[in-house]
Order: structure tokens, then sequence, then C-alpha cells
């Protein structure tokens, strides 16, 4: 019986170990490829890249650090970008983690390679307390967003850091945290999250503070619901999000290069404009991992059209006798 | 909660940090929690109820209050309020912190009951010699391996480190490579195993599930195609350069919507998101239909029995 | 002069909800008319996914996603307190595998009342409802491992899930178990329409415990919860159809002076104030509409934007209140030192 299957009838069914070893294959291979696709970025990174790049250089930003190593592929790269601009900018910014009590270890790796890469290039170090303040991990998300919302020296007043000279104090006397009474006073609320901390940041701080997201794919749509209620300022979403702000770390948004070529324009909002990067790496792990991402979509869809035409050719088979 | 707002310095907790005094009050508070856990546990279920109950609707009750009373406005953090509604919205804005602590420290105590658990579970394995008892092991050998290394390495990091000489690797000693080993070195490249692991199974999932066998499969596979073309960004890059080489200058025809990342907005904006929202509206309800019901101990059978 | 105040709408509209919602449950429990639920083919097959495990000896497992113990989670030991109640008639080993402490203890406390009030405590087996770990990738390979090793027969997959639901979903279809499966998470309904038997939808999961129960109580609740949707779709309806017509309006005729008086309200709040009120800004027409050229109501200044929208005044936004003595240290961290 098993002889008389035909080439459609195994379409139908291939062994799943096959099409994972080829998977494995296809997807490793293009990692040892750093290529910069062009790409049309979407309008929601257009306006998360223009967002971030807006903000007033004297204002913080709070950074909430909601994913850990598991979603590494798309919010480290996320991660990576944003410490990249927040440093050119010379942007302070607090950094802590709602979802998870891994997340702070994790941002923590990410802010030392970053770190080691400026000092590489010849770039100042940035220092916690001065540049940047840590607050580690706060248990009962949504619970810590209510109180975010409502009284943010109660909520981190708790914490205290190390200053420059090694000792231990409240972390509102930092430079960071010294101008912020409220959450509103911050000049961006920035989430790069793999969960549903997303939900509760618009539900309980929407209206308080500007905020952007950098989100898994899988969140994507549900971020982008936020996003289209104006609730969000930008989204980046994704692997193809964290590709998006690079590629406009290069080369801007709606500016004119040397050539006198615009690279991404946004013809939805022509007055909106960003500049690239002055300092620092531009393309990073999104333009190591572009390829990649190409080759595993590219299979997923020919793994669905063979499976339908071998389908439809064993029906046709099955009529026929 | 009334005891954590007054003055710091009377305040029940409104120790130095680190200093032995506040030592001595958290271990008799956490001595206290269990004695009081373990009291609860003994209660008769006749006599857990109207506890159960009366606690949900306190917890609550606060909540709903919190949300129904006029928030006080512009308040500055030396303010002091001008009425009496402004007196309770300056309370219960303040309370509500202490509040999100109180469920913190709860849930502290849930995840010893849930250690022990685990624990009981493995031993049991391992005292029964069940075949598997292999990995029991491996667990409680992990367990107490990382909480012993994690507890020494904070410790030297908190305490002993004034200047941070352990953020380089060439000063760290036996916990701190054990830490990382054990965090940085297996944990958490497990974890991005298990993540990655999906993909795997995405692959297998839409090779199964996108087949045209009937008219919403076929719309749901049309769909999803598109997406998944529009998350490929070479590709819509060349197809979107191709229609707008095709296009007369100065205008502004139909073929520009056939730009895929024109279809693929579309898709998320008019038929996802709308789909999205519209079940978000569902399940919004019947969280507060669930909230209420548990609230006010309307439920019969399940939880609250 | 605002004779609203608009940011008590959502208040209202909340309230008029639990109202639905109360009134049904009421109405219900007098009990003269049994309200009808529609068919939900997913919690249909519950009972025959017992059965099949029932038949083969295999056990049931069930999963109350990993979120932490919420309406969600609440609700989903709800739905598995009524599958084991089932499965302890016929002795069909249950595992449920919890992710969260909270949910953990209340879990096995429910299931345990649930042996006890069949009279069958002697077939609870305190390891059946397991705390597996309370990290999302150590749970997910537990569950792996576990539904790998004990052949499970039918597995129930019902609650708050994020990536480890297809991890899930596609062990127990490589086992060949029947699976139910349900998420409040928009994000992980997909993977489980992909890659399992019978799904519940959005809010069937709520509606599931007063299909399989049938109590009054959570049918009322069910009930009142479609009215607060007819409401909520009629909403939709009338602002979509109210807000569409007022754009189609000329807003140009009364612009002049409204505008010179925004401008001028505007221009007289402080620098914070003005970036919350950034809608005022907004609405400041442009020239040309001053001059009386006639244009259309942008999607900003149509009536029911301004409700959902409200532009609170210079006054509102500041306050004058008297102040406390600054504390003697900063805060009274130090205090103690």
């Amino acid at each position: 019986m098993k002889q008389n299957r035909s080439v459609w009838d195994k379409l139908q069914g291939i062994d799943r170990r096959i099409l994972y070893s080829i998977l494995m294959v296809l997807t490793s291979v293009p990692l040892f490829i750093t290529v910069a696709l062009p790409v049309d970025p979407d309008p929601s990174s257009k306006d998360f890249y223009a967002t971030l790049m807006a903000v007033p250089p004297d204002q913080t930003v709070f950074l909430q650090s909601d994913w850990t190593n598991s979603t590494r592929g798309e919010n480290g790269g996320h991660m990576e970008s944003i410490f990249r601009i927040l440093m050119s900018k010379k942007q302070k910014f607090v950094i802590y983690s709602l979802a998870d009590p891994q997340a702070p270890q994790v941002f923590r790796d990410v802010m030392l390679r970053i770190n080691q890469e400026r000092e590489s290039q010849g770039l100042p170090r940035y220092k916690p307390w001065v540049d940047y303040v840590d607050l580690g991990f706060f248990a009962n998300a949504e619970g810590t967003t209510v109180s975010i919302g409502n009284d943010v020296r109660q909520t981190f007043g708790s914490r205290r850091a190390k200053d420059e000279t090694g000792v231990e104090r409240n972390v509102f006397e930092s430079p960071v945290l010294q101008p912020i009474s409220k959450v509103g006073d911050a000049g961006l609320f920035l989430i790069v999250t793999a969960s549903n901390t997303i939900d509760y940041a618009v539900q309980r701080l929407s209206g308080k503070v500007k905020m952007a997201c950098a989100c898994t794919g899988v969140i994507g749509p549900s971020a982008l619901v936020y996003y289209q209620s104006k609730q969000l300022e930008g989204v980046a979403v994704g692997l193809k999000g964290v590709y998006d702000i690079e590629y406009m770390m290069n080369y801007g948004l709606n500016v004119q290069g040397a050539d006198g070529k615009t690279m991404v324009s946004f013809s939805e909002k022509p007055t909106v404009t960003a500049p690239p990067l002055t300092e620092g790496t531009k393309f990073g792990r999104g333009s190591k991992y572009f390829a990649s991402l190409h080759a595993a979509l590219g299979l997923v869809i020919l793994a669905v059209v063979l499976g339908n035409v071998g389908m439809f050719a064993s029906r046709k088979k099955e009529k026929q006798s | 909660m009334i005891l954590a707002q007054l003055d710091p310095r009377l305040n029940f907790f409104g120790k130095a940090p680190y200093s032995l005094e506040l030592w001595g009050y958290v271990t008799a508070v956490v001595v206290l929690g269990i004695a009081l856990i373990v009291a609860m546990t003994k209660l008769p279920t006749r006599a857990r109820k109207p506890l159960i109950w009366t606690s949900t609707f306190l917890a609550g009750g606060f909540y709903v209050l919190y949300w129904l009373w006029p928030q006080p406005v512009g308040r500055g953090p030396l303010d002091l309020p001008r009425n009496s509604v402004e007196a309770m919205s300056f309370w219960m804005s303040d309370a509500q912190v202490k509040v999100a602590d109180v469920a913190n420290i709860l849930t502290a105590f849930l995840l010893c009951l849930g250690i022990y658990s685990l624990l009981r579970v493995h031993t049991n394995r391992i005292l029964r010699k069940h075949e598997d008892r292999f990995f029991s092991w491996v667990l409680i050998a992990s367990m107490f391996g990382m909480l012993v290394l994690g507890y020494i390495d904070w410790r030297q990091r908190t305490f002993l480190d004034k200047d941070g000489k352990l953020l380089e690797m060439a000063n760290w000693g036996f916990a701190q490579f054990g830490k990382d080993l054990l965090f940085d070195g297996l944990f958490q490249q497990m974890d991005a195993a298990m993540f990655s692991m999906i993909a795997f199974f995405i692959l297998s999932a839409a090779y199964r599930a996108f087949r045209i066998r009937s008219v919403e499969a076929t719309v749901l596979m049309i769909s999803a195609l598109i997406l998944i073309i529009s998350i490929m960004g070479a590709v819509v890059y060349g197809w979107n350069n191709m229609i707008t080489s095709m296009l007369p200058v100065d205008s502004a025809p139909v073929l520009n919507n056939f730009k895929i990342s024109e279809i693929a907005n579309w898709v998320r904006s008019t038929l996802q998101t709308p789909a999205i929202r519209a079940v978000e509206f569902g399940v919004g309800l019947g969280a507060l239909a669930m909230g209420l019901r548990l609230w006010l101990g309307l439920e019969k059978g399940g939880v609250t029995v | 002069m605002q004779w609203l105040d608009t940011g008590k709408i959502g208040i209202f509209v909340t309230l008029l909800m639990v109202a639905f919602i109360l009134f049904n449950i009421a109405r219900a429990r007098k009990g003269k008319k049994e309200l009808f639920i529609r068919r939900i083919p997913g919690l249909n097959a519950i009972d025959d996914a017992i059965g099949r495990a029932t038949e083969m000896g295999r056990p049931i497992f069930m999963v109350p996603g990993i979120g932490t113990l919420n309406a969600i989670s609440v609700q989903a030991v709800n739905i598995f307190a009524q599958v084991t109640k089932t499965a302890s008639q016929f002795a069909t080993p249950i595992r449920m595998c919890i992710a969260d402490a909270a949910v953990y203890t209340v879990a096995q406390e429910v299931i345990r009342d649930v042996y006890q009030r069949q009279g069958m405590l002697e077939r609870f087996d305190v390891d059946s409802v397991r705390f597996i770990s309370d990290r999302q990738f150590a749970f997910a390979a537990g569950v792996s491992g576990l539904l790998h090793r004990e052949k499970a027969a039918a597995t129930f997959l019902l609650g708050e899930f994020y990536a480890e639901s297809l991890i899930f979903a596609e062990t127990a279809n490589s086992i060949g178990a029947i699976q139910v499966a349900g998420s409040t998470q928009t994000s992980q309904t997909p993977f489980f329409v992909a890659a399992c038997d019978y799904v519940l939808l959005g809010d069937e999961f709520y509606a599931a415990s007063a299909y399989l129960t049938r109590e009054p109580v959570l049918v009322g609740s069910l009930v009142g919860q479609d009215w607060c949707k007819i409401m909520i779709t009629a909403a939709v309806f009338l602002g979509a159809l109210f807000h569409g017509v007022e754009r189609s309006q000329v807003a140009a005729f009364e612009w002049a002076p409204y505008a010179e008086a925004n401008e001028a309200a505007f221009s007289a709040l402080s620098d914070d104030a003005k970036e919350k009120v950034a809608d005022v800004q907004v609405q400041v027409p442009s020239s040309a509409e001053r001059q009386g050229i006639q244009a259309l109501k942008k999607g900003n200044e149509t009536m029911l934007y301004r409700i959902f929208n409200p532009n609170p005044s210079a006054e509102d936004l500041v306050i004058e209140r008297e102040k406390k003595p600054p504390p003697p240290a900063a805060e009274g961290e130090e205090g103690g030192e």
C-alpha cells in the first residue's frame, strides 16, 4: 500500500522531521550573511523612530523591559537599537522590568555589550546613576503599572542605587530621576515587551504620558490596535520592526542623503522628519537576522503551497478512480 | 495600609535599611505570616467561605472605590487636601501603592507553597525509586544550586563590593562564575531553545492547517499569506518598486492599491484590528462579569465553592 | 462653561454594564423562564474527550495558562472543576499543571472539593494538581515532558497562554490527544485554531461555565453580557454614523472667534499644562478657515470626539493647595541612620 503512494500523497504528509531539518538549515545558513536589504519600513515603525528621535534631550525616558532571552531574536534587536539611539542622543533613561524576574539580567547583558562596543569605537561608556538608572524588577505588573501612573516617586522611591562614588542612595537623588515628580514628566514611556504588559500600560497610563512600544511579532496585532487608536505613538513589531529601525538609524526618515536621495519617506506624514544617527553602530542584529527571516517565511509559504497542491492532486485522483 | 502611611519615623518598617532592627521586624512578620497561613489551612471548609468572601470583598472594594472616587488633579508631593473629598482621594491614592505591595508579599508567601508542592512530588519520586527519578534529582539539585549561588552572588555584590569590582569578569569568584554558568550559560540558553522550537511547530502547524478545505479556510490562508509576504521586507520593496515604475508620473492611479504594503495595511487595519477589538470587547465583558460575581460572592461551585 | 463632566462618561457606561449584568442575574435567579445559550462545539467535545480517556485508560491534562490569579485563571479552574466532576465519576486520572503558586493553591482546593462533593475523596490524588515552574519555558518543557511520558488522551488548554501555547498544542497533537483549547489572548488564538481540535473563541471561554452548569447566576450573567454587547454595538454604529454626518458639515462660519478665544486660553497655560492639552492646539483652525473659507470638520473637531477626549481648561489643571512643611530628611529614608 505504501509503495502505491503517489508524489501528491507524499506531499500531503511530509514527515515533520524533514520539514524541521530543512527549516534548521535554511535559517541557520543566512545567519552567517549580514546583508543590508532595501526595505520600506512599516508606518508604525516610522512613527516609532520619529517619536524616539523627537524626545527633547533633557527629558528622561522611561524604558520598561519586559522580555527575556527567549525572545532575544526580536526584543534583543529592539533593545540594542533603542540603547544605541538613546546613547547617541545622550538621553538619560530609567530602566526596569515588570513582567519577569529574569528580565533585568537580560537587559543588563545587552547594556554591557553595547557599552563595550561603544568603548571599542572610542565613544564614552554610558554610566549608571549619571546617565541611566537601573531599578531592577517589580513584581505584580498590573499593580505596579497602576502605582506608576498614580505616584511614581512612591513606586520607585524604595529603590536605592550606587552613585558615582559607590555610595548607595535613593534613586530619586540621581540626575536621571531628580526632575521626575510624576510619570508625565518623562519624555517618553517606552516598552519593549513579549507579553501583555503593553495592555496594562495602555490601560493604566494612557493619556498620562507619551507611549511607544517595541514588541514581538506575536504581540504585534494587539499592539497595533493601540497604535491605530493613537494610544501608542509608534510600534516596532518583530524582527521586521528591528530592521526597520536600523534602516532608519542609517538613512533617517524623510531626510535626503548626501546623494540627494530620500531612502525612507513617509508619504502619509510628509512633515515628520528624523535624522539618521551620528555615531555608533547602526546596522546590528536586525540586518544579521533579516535574511534568515526571509528564508524561514519563504519555507512556510512553500510548505503551504505544496500541502495544497498535494491535497488537490490527490482529490482529483480520488475522483478519477 | 494605614500603618504604612504614618510618618516614616513612626512607621513600622521605617527603620534603617539593612539594620538589625529591620531584619528582626521582617523575620517576625514572616513567622507571623506562615503561622497565619497554617492556621487558615486548618480551618474547616465552612468557616473558610465567609473568610474568603470577606477578604475578596474588602480587597475588591478598595479598588472599586479607588476607581469611582474623583482623582486628585495636579497634586504636588507636598500638597494638602482642600476638602474631605480630596482628603479621601489623597488617602486612597497613597494607599493604593501599599495595597499593591501587600499583593506582592502575598505572592511571595504563595510561591513557598508552590515550591513545597514541587519538592513533595519530586522527593516522593526519589523515595519511591520511580523510573524517572534521575530528573527529580536534577530538578532539586538545580533549584538549590541556583538558590545558593544566586544568594551568595547577590550578597557579595550588594554588601561587600563597594567599588563595583565585580562588574568586571576578572574579579569574579566561585559564586559569580557558578551563577553565570547556571543562569546565563544554561537557564537562559535553554529558555531560548524552548522558544525557538516554536518556529518548527509554526511550520508544521501552518503546513497542516492552511489547506483550501472551505471558503473560510481559503480566506484564512490568503490573508495569512499576504501578511507573511508583507514581513519579507526585500520582497515587498521589490514588488512595490515594480508597481511604482509602472505608474504614470503625477497621478494617483488605482495601481497603487496593489502594493503589498498597501494590501497588508488594509488587511491589518480593516479586518484584523476591528476583529481583535470585537473579541477584546467580549473578553473584557466576560472578565467584568466574572470579577463582579467573585467580588459579590455570587459564584456557586468552582473557586468560591 | 462645561455642563457635562465628560470624564465621567466611562464610569457611567461601566456602571450601566454592571447594572445589566446584575439585573439579569436577578432575573435568572427568579427562574421564570429558562434562558437560551447557543451550542458551543468545543464544550460539547468535553464529554467525548473524557470518554476517550476513560476507554484508553490514559490521563486528561488540564492547563489553566501561565497567568497569575485573576479572573481568567479563576474561570479556567472553574471549567476544570466541571471536567474533573465528570472524570471523577469514571475514575479517569487527571493532571492539572500550574505555573503560578497562587493559582496552584486555589486549584488544589477546588479539585479536592470536587472529589469530596462527589463522595470520592479516596480517588483524589494529591499530586494530580502540580506546580511545575513559574518560568514560562521551564513550565512549557515540564508540561510537554509530562504529556509525552504519560501519553495524555485529552488536553484542555484554557486560560492565559503566551508563546507556550503552540508547544503544548503541537506536543499533544504528536501523541494523538484530543485537544480543547481557548485563550483570552487574541495573539495566541490563531495558534490554537491551527493546531487544536476544538477552540473556544474570545468570550466563549467565559461562557463555558454557564454552558456546562446552567447555573441561573452564570446564565443570567451571560445574558447581561449580551445586553452590554448590544449596547456597545449600538454605540459603535451610532458613533460612526454621527461622526460621519458631523464631519460632512461645514465648520467655518463660527471658527474665527472660537479660535481666538481658544488660542488665548492656550497661551495662558503653563508649559506643563500645554503639553497635557495638546488637543487645544490642534483645534486652532488654519488661517484659511479663519477667513471664513468653508472647510469640513476634522476628525478631532466633532462633538463625539470631544465627549471622549475632553479638553481640560487651564483652571481645571492648576490647583492651588496649601503645602505641608518639607520633611527634615529626604522622605525619611535616612531617618534610622
